[in-house]
């Protein structure tokens, strides 16, 4: 028994309501996150008009007007279509980027964590290089050497912003391999695979899926950005980001214009942010169930 | 002694305590009393949830506020004041100034950022006050007084730059600097190596009887009891059970639990002979059976060939040169060591943390690179190999906390071919079986299980694959007595049964003393003496073993006040 420092009536009162919290975050968190998933699945069903079809008589059409719940751009297309459309297209390519970024993320990770000595090293080599580097400036410089397009824009960012999960894969997998439970298993003759995948991956599983959903926000933002500076989804595609630098030029006119991509945006980055603090809350206070 | 001193420093009265975390409020003490008289040095015994350190965290509120609850007429006087009247700005000045406590594990204690004399002068200055100069005077006498070789340096020093036993004696330094009138000591000796235990037990004692002040000392240690207390209070399921004078009760216990404690304490009866559990005793109607039926000796064989043999094995940590991460010539952990295990026999191999004996293990299974042979069977040995199992000596760390409990056991049966699920299920429950565990718990996961029950699942890993050689890690270090009984009788019958050979590494000559038919004694990487255990017990020839069993807190003294070697 540790001595615990004298708690009052008051600190377990905000011990309780910070418990609730967490609870409340999670639950949010996975709300939130199904409404948009569902949106970005399911979206095209609730398009009220093409996203691309434009209507020069009715342009600048404020929020609520007849037909257009969100009003229409300065070429007159729906703002609500265009919204789900850009919401696809963002969701889609965050996913495949992260996916990329988790799969090369933790292959390193465990690699360096399972094979100390060089292999390590030039693991975190590398991954200090690619983390030193400004990875918007280098996506800038790939786009524009290869031309933008979905593909290229997906595999940009999932092959430059990768070292987070390096990172913390090979921290959290070289503690796992300290322990044991893993030399039991490897003096037991049970292979470097089975090791990997019946002792070191298991423990993992709860962090990865914070980062998941953290460094998704991160993405999201910098599929945005490239697309602002008309270098990410290819003009015309009704992206977020590219709504966004249209509606620059109007910013005086019609604000509205700016308020619905911006307001996209943030909406689903905070998403991704509550699933994560969430899923970690969640996972720290289970983890304090499995080893007591 | 004063035991019947007028005023006492601490008195506790019918202390009932409830601790609730939820609704469900459960009772840790149930009508505890405890009298500390000035000067007096007094135990508190008892094994791992019996209530000794809550009881002793009570004496200062040291219990959250919210979770503990006191019961109807319970009086806990300190220095004559009632401590659960007392205001918290009261308490906190009583805590550092007039009782201080030592904790386990001092690096916990201290804060790792901050240099020992920032630490020491700023308890001095907080209690005492005045100028740094005085604190920094007192600190450096402080430090000398518990014979820190350079105070200077120690005082210079980050805690995690200081050995352990160093740390506890900072430590024991911080409680005297302010002359409290009373020392909590929380199984303050129970991570350091016996020889170090045996000076800060000394110091300790020393210099309470120099001050004059009260010592409340948690142990589960009876050998430690014996050789500082003057009064034990003996603590099972939250009652104190049995007190007395430390020598009346080791010599003639009243109590079923406290004869239990003390019959299951290895290294007292007849060596190999089964050890008392406590639950037996405690269900056989509260009269341990004394089962110390002569056993036919163990006849060793010393023509057979080995089961195990090094010869010359050495291991050295490279040491990374800070610049060009090149190896440097390094002093090696393990020295030229050359050890014979033979087939059914125990050899267990004693030293003291930093003696090289885990080297030696991982060298023996392959995981640091070594010099010299291991020869199993005659052939040089190379992991994995069935035959060879091992056992570590933390279970908690040892086992999987996601896995279900028949996957863990059966893990290395994967290792020959895939096995269905419906079979390695069936395969576990007959290993719990051999364990003594209930085969319905084959599908709970580690944390259900108690710390006993998790080393009995170790152990059953081990057998899986019918080894003929287990090396065991300080398998007992992290167990209560009673447990360690059990482990130790596992042991015993596994290998009557099926002919294992261990390798038992361990810091306990007690329980080396009882389990071992030969005793190696490793120091510095080299084996100093070995024997048959017997022999070497009784007679030991090298200098540092009889360091080692001087050291080791005894029961069989007939006076409990007897002083400390010097």
């Amino acid at each position: 028994m540790r001595p615990v420092a004298q708690a009052s009536g008051v600190s377990r009162l905000w011990d309780a309501a910070r418990r609730a919290l967490s609870v409340a975050e999670l639950a949010l968190g996975i709300a939130l996150f199904l409404l948009v998933l569902l949106l970005a699945l399911f979206g095209v069903a609730l398009q009220t008009h093409d996203p691309m079809a434009s209507d020069l008589m009715r342009r600048f059409l404020p929020f609520g007007a007849e037909g257009h719940l969100l009003g229409t751009d300065h070429m007159g297309r729906d703002m609500w279509s265009r919204m789900l459309a850009g919401l696809q297209w963002s969701m889609a390519c965050a996913f495949t980027a992260n996916v990329i970024n988790l799969f090369i993320g933790a292959t390193l990770g465990l690699l360096a964590a399972e094979r100390p000595g060089w292999t390590r090293n030039v693991v975190r080599q590398v991954a200090d290089i690619f983390q030193a580097f400004p990875s918007l400036v280098a996506a800038i410089v790939v786009v524009v050497v290869i031309g933008d397009g979905f593909v290229t824009l997906v595999l940009t960012l999932g092959f430059l912003s990768w070292p987070i999960f390096m990172r913390v894969v090979y921290a959290e997998a070289s503690s796992l391999y300290s322990r044991d439970f893993v030399k039991a298993a490897r003096l037991a003759g049970v292979s470097r695979l089975a090791v990997m995948f019946g002792h070191v991956l298991p423990g993992l599983r709860a962090s990865l899926l914070v980062i998941f959903a953290l460094h998704f926000a991160a993405l999201l933002i910098a599929e945005s950005a490239l697309s602002f500076l008309g270098i990410g989804a290819p003009l015309g595609v009704p992206t977020w980001g590219n709504s966004l630098a249209e509606s620059r030029q109007y910013v005086l006119v019609a604000p509205q214009l700016l308020l619905v991509p911006a307001g996209a945006i943030i909406f689903t980055v905070i998403t991704m942010n509550v699933l994560g603090d969430g899923l970690a809350a969640y996972s720290r206070r289970r983890g304090r169930g499995i080893e007591p | 002694m004063s035991a019947a001193a007028p005023l006492p420093v601490v008195e506790v009265r019918s202390l009932s305590l409830r601790m609730s975390r939820d609704r469900s409020a459960q009772e840790v003490l149930h009508e505890v009393g405890l009298r500390i008289g000035a000067g007096e040095i007094v135990g508190l015994v008892g094994e791992s949830g019996s209530g000794k350190s809550v009881t002793a965290l009570s004496l200062l509120r040291l219990l959250p506020a919210g979770v503990a609850r006191y019961g109807e007429g319970a009086r806990i006087s300190v220095l004559g004041r009632d401590i659960l009247a007392m205001g918290e700005a009261e308490l906190r000045r009583m805590r550092g100034a007039d009782v201080s406590v030592i904790f386990q594990e001092p690096m916990t204690a201290l804060n790792p950022v901050v240099r020992i004399e920032r630490q020491l002068c700023e308890v001095i200055r907080r209690h005492r006050g005045g100028s740094l100069q005085a604190a920094r005077a007192l600190s450096l006498s402080l430090l000398a007084d518990m014979r820190i070789a350079d105070p200077e340096r120690a005082m210079a020093s980050f805690p995690h730059e200081l050995s352990g036993g160093m740390r506890q004696r900072v430590m024991i330094a911080m409680a005297f600097s302010c002359d409290p009138a009373l020392i909590i000591a929380d199984e303050a000796t129970t991570a350091l190596d016996v020889t170090v235990q045996a000076q800060v037990l000394e110091l300790l004692r020393q210099r309470a009887r120099a001050k004059g002040t009260s010592v409340l000392l948690i142990t589960h240690d009876f050998g430690v009891v014996n050789e500082t207390c003057d009064r034990v209070y003996v603590m099972y399921r939250g009652e104190v059970v049995e007190e007395g004078l430390a020598s009346d009760i080791i010599r003639e216990p009243k109590h079923p639990y406290t004869r239990a404690l003390l019959s299951a304490l290895p290294g007292r009866g007849l060596p190999r002979a089964r050890l008392e559990t406590v639950a037996a005793a405690m269900l056989e109607g509260g009269e341990p059976v004394v089962r110390a039926a002569p056993l036919p000796p163990r006849v060793l064989d010393d023509t057979r060939p080995p089961i195990l043999e090094t010869r010359g094995l050495t291991v050295r940590y490279p040491k990374p040169d800070a610049l060009w991460g090149r190896a440097t010539a390094p002093l090696p952990a393990v020295d030229g060591v050359s050890l014979v295990v033979r087939p059914g026999e125990t050899l267990a191999l004693v030293g003291e943390s930093g003696c090289g004996k885990s080297s030696l293990l991982n060298a023996l299974v392959g995981l640091v690179p070594h010099e010299g042979d291991v020869l199993y069977e005659g052939a040089p040995l190379r992991m994995p190999r069935s035959g060879v199992q091992m056992v570590f000596q933390d279970p908690q760390g040892s086992l999987d906390p996601r896995w279900p409990a028949w996957r863990i056991v059966t893990e290395p049966l994967t290792v020959a071919g895939r096995k269905g699920r419906a079979e390695r299920r069936r395969l576990a429950a007959a290993l719990f079986d051999r364990v003594g565990l209930s085969q319905d718990a084959i599908d709970r996961r580690p944390h259900e299980f108690s710390g006993g029950q998790r080393q009995r699942i170790a152990v059953a890993r081990a057998l899986s694959v019918q080894p003929r050689l287990l090396l065991l890690d300080e398998p007992t270090s992290a167990l209560d007595v009673s447990v360690q009984a059990q482990i130790l009788n596992l042991l015993m019958d596994l290998q009557d049964a099926a002919g294992l050979a261990y390798l038992f590494v361990s810091h306990d000559l007690a329980v080396v003393r009882h389990i071992a038919d030969r005793i190696a004694i490793m120091q510095r990487g080299v084996i100093v003496e070995t024997g048959d255990t017997a022999t070497v017990l009784a007679s030991p020839q090298h200098p540092y073993t009889r360091t080692l069993l001087a050291a080791v807190p005894r029961l069989e003294t007939q006076d409990s006040l007897k002083p400390i070697r010097g």
